[in-house]
């Protein structure tokens, strides 16, 4: 039997192609993004290792803030206990470090890096071998006015020794000598990350605050071991300094598995819409063993008529889905290196350059596509071939691929159980349940449509070609008869639309209603004129002493500064915002509910009245926050604001870090002229202060709310992208079920063609069923959509967004895009029909 | 009537391969069928009856000669305009599956004047209808119709657009002898009171017998003819002919 289906798998080649093409395109991605996840895995773990190769033992301040994400903030290190460290025995050097943020100016004004690139650091390349860096050209720097760059930024920035060169960093933009070009390890720069590099004393001034640094790196003289030596220092170090030691292994571990936490965010993001590809992927490998099991009647019924088992037929098409699963899993593979390269390409192309060639192929990538990839084949199969298994023997004297349609009746009830299961499920999570039950909410919603999908179909087919009826005549008329006359086969090829529709006009959804929240919020919130904005991932930001440089100006008659901190507030740490209460009246209105905004006091804090309400805060309730260098203070509740995504839930006075170590940046200041002054005037003043010196990008008010509204589009513009392969899965389904059609309908074909119609008539009949099929996927995914964007954002609404806008210009854009997908996919198939040969076609044998 | 023949085939040849397995299907073949009149072609299988129809349909390419078919000449014509040669000028009867699937009667019937954008004459259209006496079931599907009503819709369909030619093949072949009957009796009023022509390859003797004359092939050439023919001399002519 097993040989038998062997050699009829291999007998029908065009089905086997295609077949496979579905599981090699599901299975590619997931791949890719597994071979992708395990080489920025093992990248960034090499790379630690390296960077702490000489690294024995490290010391750091045992005060920090953690936030969400994996990260955390810690409190600075001082410098004289350098001098503790190197007297303690064994050791035998040791030198400060810095990652702080600096930006290298370009010699044509703007800042090397990318906006929403990788970071930019600042730090110190130190005179002896614990140090990170190899000079590859010129020396250390030395003084208050030399710099040494990373090769990467040099070259990019087209840096020679001896070039004068501005950097940015906290306490403003400076001018420097580069005497130095140095390596990261065996690198020219880490994942595209920029450095400038200073000696200790300038690098903890500029970069920080004099006599602080971030940590110690040590390294002994090998008379103690790595544990030893961390113990040793441990002792000699004064507690009141709050100081702890990690031994160089410890340190590396903790760095690769704080990597391994955004690394991991990403993949698993990844992996998530790799999957999604492979569920739609699913759904076109099951139709095509639907349709070709249907199409096989009569040679199953024939295997029954001379005495083959129910089973047997059955087992026949699974050990055919196992082949073809195997072959589409390998080449999926295959194509999935491709794809991984895709991936670092695309990387490098927003500037983060992996610091290694090559790709990790592990045998764990191999082993988990070929699995998933040959069970979601056979899993596929398994309907068709139980059904393939009930043909009666007398069914081998019928002619054509008939699929009965169960009970409608049957088919609702089940499909509105489980709806009414998702309801229940998303209005549990409107009600605070966990975000997992959200998700089985959408679940269970997205599994009753496509149960009705079959139901359907056939009455939505029939409406949405009844234009075309009227337009085309008899071929579109031909066109909707046969989108609708198999409900089953539409509803599955239609299937893989609708879910990738459903989701990108979900997102869109998303996307449209927080674009118009950001613009309704700016716009009531900023009375100011300009804004200087600073796009760095919450790292770094404009130096606090910009906003002063700005107020002082005669144009200007206000400024004001916006930044964030990280606290403990409330057992959790917490960004908050930062302002000038003394300048915000007037420019950043908060909206407050109660008490002051500009009387916001040194020690007092803001809430949001959702806080405010949710804890039982008042105005007058004493809160304990814990700053990232350790300082506790009680702040008392002050006032609280409507809350809003712009200016988050907390809001303190800049005076709370004046007597502390923590490091302040300003992410935004914003900005009104004084009267009768001449914008075009004003705006040249500023962006000669921060533009050109490439600390922030000056922007008009109505420029600025464009520019933060259409960040959303950027994020959103990722998602898509990663949806446009089930895209491109959904259009394979439907040439597929097309292609199995046409052959389906050989002889109706001839027939036409007999009776004169020309093979244009032929192709058009064929593309207008397709854009149908396409447009019921669109169609029903674009209501879905809607319908749980809408549900979402209200089950959502208090994250900041409360009003729903529908997508107007995504659904349009979807629309038009299933009728392109439909023309395209019809191609082929079409071409197959009019290369119908008319009388092999009608010849009755 | 100046023309007298709805379709001409001069000296035609069909060879499918080449050298030794070289297959003359229609060996220098000459005929041509009067307007208004119901010919039938004869021959054992394998004799060429239906290439020679399908050749002078416009459905398949000759090796040489000529084909003309209400005055124009097939050869050199473009498959587009094959196409329209074939929707205007000739109706099709198939032994089965005539009829599309997921149109009405009324639709089938009227599919080749649609697919040239056409409406055809009404007032004919209704006298074909009358004559198949199916008006009753003209918004019915095929596969609500008896094999008997679907090949008159197939008959009706053919006459609708008025062509000059109208070829059979094997019309009556899948039907039992009565419905057959049924069917042939459409045809041959289709010639005698609507005026049409109609060729008919079938190798049943007493359907070749609603024929006005046979045109008996064998081996690729024309082997007879007879007009005027009963089951009985059709019949004694094959024996002839097998012989």
């Amino acid at each position: 039997m097993f040989r038998l289906s062997l050699k009829m798998t291999l007998a029908r080649k065009g089905r086997l192609i295609l077949t496979s093409l579905a599981i090699i395109l599901g299975t590619s991605f997931l791949s890719g993004t597994y071979i992708f996840s395990d080489t920025l895995n093992k990248t960034f773990e090499r790379l630690f290792s390296d960077v702490f190769r000489d690294v024995d033992a490290y010391v750091r301040s045992s005060s920090f803030v953690e936030v969400d994400f994996g990260g955390e903030q810690r409190s600075s290190t001082p410098i004289e206990a350098l001098e503790t460290v190197l007297a303690v025995p064994g050791v035998k050097d040791a030198v400060g470090d810095i990652q702080g943020f600096a930006r290298i100016i370009g010699k044509d004004g703007t800042p090397l890096g990318a906006d929403n690139g990788p970071p930019t650091f600042g730090g110190i390349a130190a005179s002896n071998i614990v140090g990170l860096w190899n000079i590859e050209e010129g020396r250390l720097a030395v003084g208050p006015t030399e710099v040494v760059l990373d090769k990467a930024s040099a070259d990019n920035g087209d840096f020679v020794l001896g070039d004068k060169v501005r950097v940015n960093a906290q306490s403003g933009s400076r001018e420097f000598t580069l005497v130095g070009i140095a390596n990261y390890g065996d690198v020219s720069s880490p994942g595209g990350a920029t450095f400038a590099l200073f000696d200790q004393p300038t690098a903890s001034e500029f970069l920080l605050k004099p006599g602080l640094v971030d940590a110690f790196l040590i390294q002994g003289d090998g008379s103690l071991s790595d544990e030893e030596l961390a113990n040793a220092i441990d002792k000699a170090l004064d507690p009141a300094d709050k100081l702890e030691t990690l031994t160089g292994a410890e340190i590396t571990e903790e760095t690769q598995g704080q990597i391994q936490t955004v690394l991991n965010f990403l993949t698993t993001f990844l992996k998530v819409f790799s999957y999604i590809a492979l569920g739609i992927g699913c759904f076109v490998i099951y139709n095509v063993f639907s349709i070709t099991a249907a199409q096989r009647l009569r040679e199953n019924a024939l295997m029954r008529a001379i005495g083959a088992s129910k089973r047997q037929v059955a087992t026949a098409l699974l050990v055919e889905a196992t082949i073809v699963g195997v072959l589409g899993s390998l080449m999926g593979f295959v194509a999935g290196i491709g794809i991984s390269r895709g991936l670092s390409a695309l990387l490098k192309a927003f500037g983060a350059e992996l610091p290694t060639k090559g790709l990790t192929i592990q045998t764990s990538a191999f082993v988990t596509t070929m699995i998933v990839g040959v069970l979601v084949t056979i899993f596929s199969a398994v309907f068709p071939a139980l059904r393939a298994g009930r043909v009666l023997p007398l069914a081998a004297l019928r002619d054509t691929a008939l699929e009965t349609i169960g009970s409608n009746v049957k088919r609702f009830v089940i499909a509105f159980i489980i709806l009414a299961l998702g309801i229940v499920a998303i209005m549990a999570a409107a009600n605070d349940a966990p975000l997992g039950v959200l998700g089985l909410g959408v679940l269970f919603v997205f599994t009753a449509v496509l149960i009705m999908g079959p139901g359907i179909s056939r009455p939505v087919a029939l409406t949405l070609g009844q234009p075309i009826r009227k337009i085309r005549g008899v071929t579109g008329g031909m066109a909707r008869q046969n989108a609708a006359r198999n409900p089953k086969r539409t509803a599955r090829t239609a299937a893989p639309v609708l879910i990738g529709v459903a989701l990108v006009t979900a997102f869109a959804s998303f996307a449209s209603s927080f674009k118009s929240e950001i613009r309704d919020t700016i716009g009531s919130q900023f009375k100011g004129d300009f804004a200087i904005s600073v796009s760095n991932n919450g790292f770094g930001g404009l130096p606090i002493t910009l906003v002063d440089e700005i107020g002082a100006l005669p144009e200007v008659a206000q400024a004001t500064g916006l930044g964030f901190a990280t606290i403990t507030l409330d057992g959790k740490g917490r960004f908050v915002q930062v302002i000038n209460p003394k300048t915000t009246a007037g420019l950043i209105d908060l909206e407050m509910v109660s008490g002051s905004q500009s009387a916001l006091s040194a020690n007092g804090i803001l809430v949001s009245d959702t806080r405010a309400i949710a804890k039982d805060w008042s105005i007058g309730t004493p809160l304990d926050i814990v700053l990232v260098d350790g300082t506790t203070k009680t702040v008392t509740i002050e006032g609280t604001f409507v809350a809003s995504g712009f200016t988050g839930s907390y809001v303190i006075n800049r005076d709370l870090f004046a007597d502390t170590t923590n490091t302040l940046f300003d992410n935004s200041i914003y900005v009104t002229l004084a009267p009768g002054v001449s914008a075009d005037v004003a705006r040249a003043k500023i962006e000669a202060l921060s533009s050109e010196k490439g600390l922030g990008k000056v922007e008009s008010r109505a420029e600025f709310i464009d520019a933060q509204s259409s960040q959303i589009d950027q994020f959103f513009g990722i998602i898509y992208g990663l949806l446009f392969l089930s895209i491109i899965i959904a259009i394979v389904g439907i040439v597929i079920t097309l292609l199995l059609s046409v052959f389906e309908r050989r002889r109706e074909i001839g027939l036409l063609r007999a009776v004169g119609m020309t093979r244009g008539q032929a192709w058009e009949s064929i593309t207008w069923e397709s854009v149908i099929t396409s447009f019921i996927g669109a169609v029903t995914g674009i209501v879905l959509g809607i319908v749980m964007g809408a549900v979402l954002i209200t089950v959502l609404s208090t994250n900041g967004i409360s009003t729903f806008r529908l997508p107007v210009g995504t659904t349009i854009f979807i629309l038009i895009m299933a009728f392109i997908v439909g023309v395209i996919a019809a191609v082929y198939p079409a071409w197959r029909a009019t290369r119908t040969d008319i009388i092999s076609a009608i010849a009755t044998n | 009537m100046t023309n007298p023949s709805a379709a001409v085939a001069t000296t035609v040849s069909k060879i499918y391969g080449s050298g030794d397995s070289e297959v003359r299907a229609l060996d220098d073949v000459s005929v041509q069928f009067e307007k208004g009149k119901f010919t039938a072609i004869m021959g054992p299988s394998g004799s060429g009856k239906s290439t020679l129809m399908h050749c002078m349909a416009g459905l398949d390419a000759l090796t040489s000669g000529n084909v003309s078919v209400g005055g124009t000449e097939l050869a050199g014509l473009s498959d587009k305009a094959l196409t329209g040669l074939r929707r205007e000028q000739i109706g099709f009867i198939f032994q089965a599956f005539n009829l599309i699937p997921t149109l009405d009667a009324e639709e089938n019937i009227l599919l080749p004047l649609s697919l040239g954008g056409q409406k055809g004459d009404a007032a004919w259209i209704d006298q074909v209808i009358d004559t198949i006496g199916l008006r009753d079931r003209l918004d019915h599907r095929p596969s609500e119709l008896s094999g008997g009503q679907q090949q008159r819709v197939a008959v009706a369909r053919a006459l609708a657009s008025k062509p000059a030619i109208i070829f059979a093949d094997e019309p009556t072949g899948n039907l039992d002898s009565k419905t057959g009957g049924e069917v042939l009796s459409f045809m041959r009023r289709a010639v005698t009171d609507l005026g049409q022509t109609i060729v008919m390859v079938t190798h049943d003797a007493v359907a070749a017998s609603y024929a006005d004359r046979i045109v008996f092939l064998k081996d690729g050439k024309i082997a007879g003819e007879m007009t005027e023919p009963t089951p009985d001399r059709v019949l004694d002519y094959l024996k002839h002919l097998g012989e």
